[in-house]
């Protein structure tokens, strides 16, 4: 390190798409001259590198696009905004793949990126693409269940998983009851997965951060896609306001399954509504050299009803308005103004019971965050992060006649603010560490009517608090450690270390995601859930990178996790919170990860052994116990061919073993009724999963005006009836007996989408 | 649970049920013990049997020989005799809305206690009807009508009679939790079609308290009504009133009764 007394000059700028402009995140820019000078553009493609004065050769590469080198002679700070084409020609040099194995080189682990290409092949259900079901694929990711979108991380519950649609926080992360993901792939630009050992920038929830980011729109030329599916239409528009400096993006997308229903001759079929509908918008302005304006927007409803007698509409809003601005080479902010909501709201009409039931949670939410390159080996970020929790826990609303009275439960207010730092270094050109810490308070406010409980979860004592006031405050300190050491050029192991808190959880007692469930913050009541993970790993490159390899484990240790009782009530309770318990939990497990990353034929391998356990006194006489989602075998073979320029095919292969369930260890009668006798909590295992899927793409002609293709896909296509509930029951057909009945729901499911780009 | 099913059966192009052999644990025979006092005239029932595995007949083995004694907080102590096996009944006990009754029940050399409090009555106006249904299910439901008694809690239960025959596929609980005061119209929701226009129905009403309400509630969730998409994600045995890990419940309660024929206005 001779020449670090040498003053150093700073090559920045921004990384874009050449046709679209749309900026590239996470782009390698490299100076091949220095040993281990990689950085890699940010959220907003913006890099900023630096070295002694000199003449360099300025290397940038992005998966999915050609490299590009710049030669500079360095002898001030300069900027340089760089354009990189899309589709990636083959590789000719070894330097310029040097700058394609930051998963080996950089501290972070646990991180799964996803590309919106690879998305694009896979075959889904119902042929609708869909970001969640593809990370399901990917190792520590298990799905929810059967053509599910939710999904649990490295032994969380899907409430654990911080889910950002361009850093707003998106409370439902599904239509129709889970079997779609919010997020329509049209609108995506970028989905990055951290399974624990997330940066100190994120924080709020235990298992993982999904940092999902949105095209900002061509701003170069006008262009319009979309497709015609059998479930759903998608259309999106893109362009430029002033070309250059401003576009514009607006995504939307429609199911129609009702309309089928609206063919029925039968009235309780034909008066039913099953939909959903979601839009994205986004624009954004450069103001001169150094600031960019973003705004972006989501509004998603489903709309379920069933004639006029019941009927439940729900959805996500959010709203993110971002201003980037370039203090100088080396400071880069971000200033984020976010508006997220989730709200239901529920109609019922049975004869004169006229009831209405509505329930949201609302954030506003200020974010600051910097990001300061001291120099090539040295980048610190550092911010803060202020939101203001509402949650109306449940209104009900109902009519003279009806058989319920109104009832206004009380507004619940939080203010959750944040700070941080992390410090990212590399020590030598083998070892780079990552440290951070995150500072959070959560507040309770009043104004509210806050209660202490017995035992038996009656209330005992009741503290009233005026608007304003301070009930409670937690106070959490998470540290966030990683390192790399690079034992090859192309090999590496690494170790990490996280806390993270949670102030938000999710009461749902069903097994699947239900538009109903109720979040509610820490109070007197409920404790910051808190959980520390260690996890290490071995990294490794071959051929020239084409092929990655990974190797992790992982140890969770999960604190104040909560569960409900037995019978809870947690629709519209002023009592929540005397209806649930609080346990600790562990998880802990292996992943295996090894991708072919380019060529005609890639794809991937992943396989995780794992453990999930919870422990409750209340349950299990306080033994550990599985919890339901602990799955001990998780297999994921992705394959995708392109064969010539016409065809793509592509294939996924799916292995579970069973969740933990609780059955019967035998029976009773009470009441004339046969009542199952249950001996412990999840000792049972569902039979294991499996499932094929194949998929095909038919590239239409390609011109510069017009571009389609047909998608083909059949989804589970060697027809595995694979359980989605095993209920018990008396036989009616045999009073004298009872008897086991699996449900399945998806087999041989085909379909085909239209997709058109002009 | 129910409601996905609703949902996602047409529009499934396959939707499958079947019934499956599974490998489950017997975990012995366990006491069950129901007991029931009533502001009606004697006499009462307490009757013992015992559970059996998942995949033996729906027949329970009665437990006789047991010395069961039910008092009330007046003074008086009523000694059961076993009337057929497993079946032991009172014979001077007169139940009274507002006494708390305690049962002692000594049988295979345990010890069981629990008490009840029998609720104040309220009335069973009527029973009118209401047709359902969604995706090709109609279904006609019974709607009992009731005052119910403002600022006290209430906890109701029904029972269905159809031509005679008590209906066991679903249980109904109702508390006023959301509803006090109100003018009740809750209809009684059944999984299936359970009646037909003309049927003669029968519907029983009990003012339950509230370890009795939470229990068939709670019975109600673990799936034990059979019904097959009441289950919650973790089902557990109802936590009872009877002492000493016995199953069952002891439950004092009024009754009141309507009888109509199925008929939609």
């Amino acid at each position: 390190m001779m020449v670090s007394a040498q003053a150093r000059h700073v090559v920045s700028g921004t990384i874009r798409d050449r046709q679209s402009g749309e900026t590239l995140i996470g782009a390698s820019v490299m100076l091949i001259e220095v040993r281990y000078a990689t950085v890699v553009s940010n959220s907003y493609g913006f890099y900023s590198i630096s070295a002694v004065p000199g003449r360099y050769t300025l290397v940038v590469s992005f998966s999915g696009y050609t490299s590009d080198s710049i030669a500079l002679d360095l002898a001030k700070d300069t900027s340089i905004s760089i354009t990189l084409d899309a589709g990636s020609r083959q590789l000719q040099e070894a330097v310029v793949t040097a700058g394609r194995n930051n998963n080996v080189t950089k501290p972070l682990m646990g991180v799964q990126k996803l590309s919106i290409s690879e998305i694009k092949d896979l075959p889904v259900l119902f042929g609708e693409k869909d970001i969640l079901k593809t990370l399901q694929l990917l190792p520590g990711v298990q799905s929810a269940g059967d053509g599910n979108s939710g999904f649990f991380v490295r032994g969380g519950n899907t409430d654990q998983n911080l889910i950002l649609l361009d850093e707003a926080t998106v409370y439902n992360p599904s239509h129709l009851l889970g079997f779609f993901s919010t997020f329509n792939s049209d609108a995506i630009k970028d989905v990055t997965l951290y399974k624990g050992a997330t940066p100190a920038e994120y924080g709020g929830r235990l298992s993982s951060v999904l940092d999902v980011k949105m095209n900002d729109g061509n701003n170069k030329e006008f262009h319009a896609s979309g497709g015609i599916g059998l479930i759903s239409s998608r259309l999106n528009i893109e362009g430029p306001i002033e070309k250059d400096k401003s576009s514009f993006i607006v995504s939307a997308r429609r199911t129609y399954a009702d309309v089928f229903l609206k063919l029925s001759k039968d009235s309780s079929t034909n008066q039913n509504s099953l939909y959903f509908y979601d839009i994205n918008a986004k624009a954004n302005i450069r103001v001169g050299a150094k600031d960019h304006i973003y705004f972006s927007g989501y509004f998603g409803k489903d709309n379920l009803g069933f004639g006029n007698t019941f009927g439940i509409d729900y959805g996500n809003v959010t709203g993110t308005l971002r201003w980037n601005h370039i203090f100088n080479s080396r400071l880069f902010s971000n200033t984020s103004l976010i508006y997220s909501k989730y709200n239901y709201d529920i109609r019922i009409n049975s004869g004169n019971n006229n009831i209405g039931i509505t329930s949201y949670i609302k954030d506003l939410h200020f974010k600051e965050d910097m990001q300061y390159y001291a120099n090539s080996n040295n980048k610190m970020n550092f911010g803060i992060d202020v939101i203001d929790h509402t949650t109306s826990p449940g209104v009900i609303s109902a009519s003279e006649t009806s058989s319920f009275n109104p009832l206004h439960l009380q507004d619940k207010h939080a203010l959750e603010s944040s700070a941080y730092f992390s410090h990212d270094l590399s020590l030598s050109s083998r070892l780079s560490i990552n440290y951070g810490l995150r500072a959070t308070t959560f507040t309770i406010m009043g104004p509210g009517d806050f209660y202490t409980y017995d035992k038996d979860g009656n209330a005992v004592d009741t503290a009233s608090y005026a608007g304003g006031k301070i009930v409670k405050n937690y106070f959490n300190l998470e540290p966030r450690f990683s390192t790399s050491y690079k034992l090859t050029g192309s090999s590496s192991v690494k170790l990490a270390y996280t806390r993270t808190t949670q102030n938000l959880h999710l009461l749902s007692n069903s097994t699947s995601a239900n538009p109903t469930d109720v979040w509610i913050p820490s109070s007197n009541n409920v404790k910051p859930e808190l959980a520390d993970q260690v996890s290490a790993g071995y990294y490794r490159n071959f051929h020239e990178n084409q092929y990655e390899l990974s190797s992790e484990f992982y140890y969770r240790d999960l604190k104040n996790q909560i569960d409900y009782k037995n019978g809870a009530q947690l629709i519209a309770n002023e009592n929540v919170e005397s209806q649930v318990v609080f346990g600790k939990g562990r998880a802990y497990g292996w992943e295996l990860f090894f991708k072919k990353r380019y060529g005609k034929f890639n794809g991937w391998v992943s396989y995780t052994l794992s453990r999930t356990e919870r422990q409750f006194s209340e349950i299990n006489n306080g033994s550990y116990f599985p919890a339901n989602q602990d799955r001990t075998h998780n297999l994921s073979i992705v394959g995708i061919y392109k064969a010539g320029r016409k065809w793509t095919f592509s294939a996924d292969f799916t292995y579970y073993s069973g969740n933990a369930v609780t059955w019967p260890s035998g029976k009773y009668e009470v009441n004339g009724q046969i009542a199952f006798l249950y001996s412990q909590r999840n000792t049972y295992r569902m039979p294991a999963y499996h499932r094929l899927d194949v998929g095909a793409t038919l590239q239409g002609k390609k011109t510069k005006k017009f571009d389609s293709n047909w998608n083909f896909s059949i989804y589970n296509l060697y027809g595995r009836e694979n359980p989605y509930s095993i209920t018990f029951e008396q036989d009616p057909d045999n009073p004298s007996r009872t008897r086991a009945l699996q449900y399945a729901l998806f087999r041989w499911v085909p379909s085909v989408t239209y997709n058109f780009k002009f | 649970m129910r409601l996905i099913l609703l949902i996602l059966v047409p529009m499934c192009l396959c939707s499958c049920k079947k019934e499956v052999n599974l490998n489950l644990d017997n975990a012995g025979p366990h006491i069950v013990i129901q007991g029931e006092i009533t502001d009606a005239a004697g006499p009462y029932m307490v009757k013992i049997n015992q559970s059996v595995s998942f995949k033996s007949e729906n027949t329970f083995p009665a437990v006789s020989g047991a010395s069961i004694k039910i008092s009330d907080n007046e003074g008086h102590t009523d000694s059961l005799t076993e009337s057929s096996p497993g079946v032991y009944i009172t014979h001077s006990l007169q139940g009274k809305p507002g006494n708390t009754y305690t049962m002692t029940v000594k049988v295979l050399d345990s010890l069981y206690t629990a008490a009840s409090t029998m609720p104040f009555p309220v009335n069973f106006d009527s029973i009118t009807f209401r047709e359902t249904g969604a995706f090709g299910n109609k279904n006609i439901r019974a709607v009992p009508n009731y005052q119910d008694p403002p600022g006290i809690k209430n906890y109701y239960l029904f029972n269905e009679y159809v031509n005679g025959l008590l209906q066991t596929n679903d249980i109904f609980v109702f508390d006023d939790r959301l509803s006090d005061g109100k003018y009740i119209t809750r209809d009684l929701r059944t999984t299936d079609e359970t009646m037909h226009e003309g049927d003669s129905l029968e519907v029983q009403m009990y003012c339950i308290d509230e370890p009795i309400f939470n229990y068939f509630n709670q019975l109600d969730e673990s799936g034990g009504g059979g019904g097959a998409f009441n289950a919650a994600a973790s089902p557990a045995n109802p936590v009872s009133n009877i002492s000493n890990g016995a199953l069952g419940y002891f439950s004092a309660h009024t009754l009141r009764w309507a009888r109509t024929k199925v008929h939609i206005e």
